[in-house]
């Protein structure tokens, strides 16, 4: 049907799957002479990630994405984040607290709501001087999701948008309950000083 | 921590270089006993034999299979207890949107590439998931679904269950469809869609209705449910069955037809297609698709009487007396012995039909039990065909009658019309017709009254 798409999507999965092969024989020396090479697992992890994102980005702007929704525990999707990002972040000297005030599960796309985090971690990496929080919880029937950091904050407002930051923006909007949908919100809001990325999703 | 060296692991990938990978990332986790399996046949004799306590699957696993196809057959087997942990691995993002439609998922699924920690941490989450639903598992194997549900009740409004919400609530709505309580499933589905438009519980709804036998709303449900969910290929089995329940058989096999050859090997939707083709009459399709399913279903004990009772049937329909008789009397004697008195009675009424001579008396030896008995829409069919056949009238009208005043009145009607048509009955089938509207115009007339 889209033929394109269909080449692009079985080249990237051959390519995670190589991917993952270098990351477990990775894992399994670390094992074995008991090293650690989280840089290197998080460089293929971070590669992998962004063809991901680039397939997600592609399928949204040619044909129209369809989300994948299911039942996704908040809490849980906060500690894989933390888990994702944490290590690196502390090699930088940047700490990463994670708040989520809610126990409940939430209907999202749950790998496209982990990627858009991940990402804005990884963005308010590079500006942040020392802090970063990723924050949950829910207001006006809404799930709230909350990257902020005590950088100097975006220079402009609103911030020019790179691809990552267009492809979220339209991802959020396609969660919808009834005729609800959710939203992106870019501010110098930040409890911390600086920017805030926020998620917000019926 | 859940202590992963007393665990069995089992990997199931085609690919050598992704299993040896799915091991090195076990045995991070502390794994000692790490099996492998290249195949699905190879997967299914595993499991079969020692069930692992962890399944790492990948999703594509060559030969036309996937592990998605692998899960729906253990649990259509009963071989994966609600214990066992069935992890699905992928590097294929699609994967997402099927487990996002499907109503049989697996208990989590990943994308790769993985770290060890992060596989951990999803392994311990369905631990704790599968601790907190653990007494629940064990009044649902022992069929007590009124206890069951109780449990799932005091769950739901447990702070302890705050994070499954969607969880029991699909696990109730599943037990009440399974436990004959339609009504209320059909309640329980819409209290999840109330939250979200998620494709498994408008099926659920779909499911319920068509037992509540309101088929054009079941209709409406399940083509909500396929729209936008090409991957949903349950549903669309669900979709033909209700089309076959409406008596649109040509558009059941159109459905069946499309997404039977994206699944070759699925053969539980052959034997769905087939039954379609047959009561569409095309009888061709019908019988090579019986042929396909009893040469290619090779899971020991998958292949049933009723499935070689259904290929001499499509043998009949086709008019080939001599295949439909060379099926039958492959059956040994012991075999048909232990027939329970359904597959006794197609037995015996297809062998009348096709071999007279030695089917007659056989039939007429069950009559008094086939003139008794509650039997299903597909069976009193046969029983019909074949008192037609043998000139036995009051037998074939007394089916006749119980199939037009029954639930599946529109999915028996056009066979039954022509096999009276065959018969130059015409005028008596119109008759009995006429007969059923009169008694159920009486019944709903006097209904009222008798539940005042």
């Amino acid at each position: 049907m889209h033929r394109l798409l269909d080449i692009l999507a079985s080249g990237i999965h051959d390519t995670k799957n190589q991917l993952f092969s270098a990351e477990s024989l990775i894992a399994g020396s670390e094992a074995k002479h008991q090293i650690d090479l989280f840089e290197i697992r998080y460089a293929i992890e971070a590669a992998a990630d962004r063809l991901s994102r680039t397939l997600a980005a592609y399928q949204l702007m040619r044909h129209g994405a369809q989300l994948a929704v299911v039942p996704a525990i908040v809490s849980d999707l906060c500690e894989e984040v933390g888990l994702a990002q944490k290590h690196h972040l502390v090699n930088a000297g940047i700490s990463l607290t994670i708040d989520c005030q809610t126990f409940d599960d939430w209907p999202l796309d749950r790998d496209l709501v982990t990627d858009m985090l991940n990402n804005a971690i990884q963005n308010a990496g590079r500006f942040a001087r020392c802090a970063i929080r990723l924050s949950a919880f829910v207001q006006d029937e809404e799930l709230v999701l909350r990257v902020e950091d005590d950088g100097a904050g975006f220079s402009t407002l609103p911030p020019a948008m790179g691809t990552g930051l267009i492809v979220a923006e339209k991802l959020a909007a396609l969660h919808s309950r009834q005729e609800h949908h959710g939203s992106l919100h870019l501010s110098n809001g930040s409890a911390l000083g600086g920017a805030c990325f926020e998620l917000r999703l019926p | 921590m859940t202590d992963y060296s007393k665990k069995r692991f089992l990997v199931i990938d085609d690919q050598p270089q992704a299993r040896d990978a799915l091991r090195t990332v076990a045995q991070t986790l502390g794994a000692f006993i790490v099996e492998f399996a290249a195949n699905y046949q190879d997967a299914i004799y595993r499991i079969r034999n020692n069930v692992p306590d962890i399944i790492l699957c990948d999703y594509i696993l060559g030969e036309g299979r996937s592990g998605q196809q692998l899960l729906e057959e253990l649990r259509r087997f009963k071989l994966l207890a609600d214990e066992t942990i069935f992890m699905m691995v992928t590097g294929e993002q699609s994967y997402e949107q099927v487990v996002s439609a499907v109503e049989l998922v697996p208990d989590d699924y990943i994308i790769k590439p993985f770290s060890p920690d992060k596989l951990l941490l999803r392994l311990e989450r369905i631990v704790a998931k599968k601790a907190f639903f653990a007494d629940y598992y064990q009044e649902k194997r022992k069929e007590e679904y009124a206890r069951a549900i109780a449990l799932l009740e005091k769950k739901r409004n447990s702070e302890a269950g705050r994070p499954y919400r969607f969880e029991i609530l699909r696990q109730q709505a599943e037990v009440m469809l399974i436990s004959g309580n339609a009504k209320s499933a059909e309640t329980a589905y819409r209290g999840i869609l109330d939250s979200h438009d998620f494709p498994w519980a408008r099926a659920g709804v779909a499911r319920a209705l068509h037992k509540l036998n309101r088929l054009t709303e079941a209709r409406q449900e399940v083509d909500r449910a396929i729209a936008g969910t090409p991957h949903f290929f349950d549903a669309a089995d669900l979709k033909a069955t209700i089309c076959m329940a409406q008596g649109e058989h040509a558009e059941a096999q159109k459905v069946l037809d499309e997404v039977a050859k994206k699944t070759p090997r699925n053969y539980l939707r052959k034997r769905l297609l087939a039954e379609a083709a047959m009561l569409n009459g095309d009888s061709e399709t019908a019988r090579s698709v019986m042929a396909d399913v009893i040469a290619g279903d090779t899971m020991p004990g998958a292949v049933s009487a009723e499935d070689r009772l259904a290929l001499a049937r499509s043998h009949v329909n086709a008019s080939d007396k001599i295949s439909a008789e060379r099926v039958l009397v492959s059956m040994r004697d012991v075999e048909v012995q232990n027939f329970n008195l359904a597959e006794q009675a197609s037995f015996v009424a297809l062998l009348a039909i096709c071999s007279p001579e030695r089917g007659k008396p056989r039939f007429a030896g069950l009559r008094p039990a086939l003139l008794s008995t509650d039997l299903s829409t597909t069976i009193r069919l046969d029983v019909l065909r074949a008192a037609l056949s043998v000139g036995d009238n009051p037998l074939a009208d007394t089916h006749c009658e119980k199939l037009m005043a029954g639930p599946e009145a529109k999915k028996a009607f056009s066979t039954i019309r022509s096999q009276y048509a065959l018969h130059g009955r015409e005028k008596e089938f119109r008759e009995i017709q006429k007969q059923v509207a009169m008694q159920r115009i009486h019944h709903e007339v006097e209904a009222p009254g008798a539940s005042a």
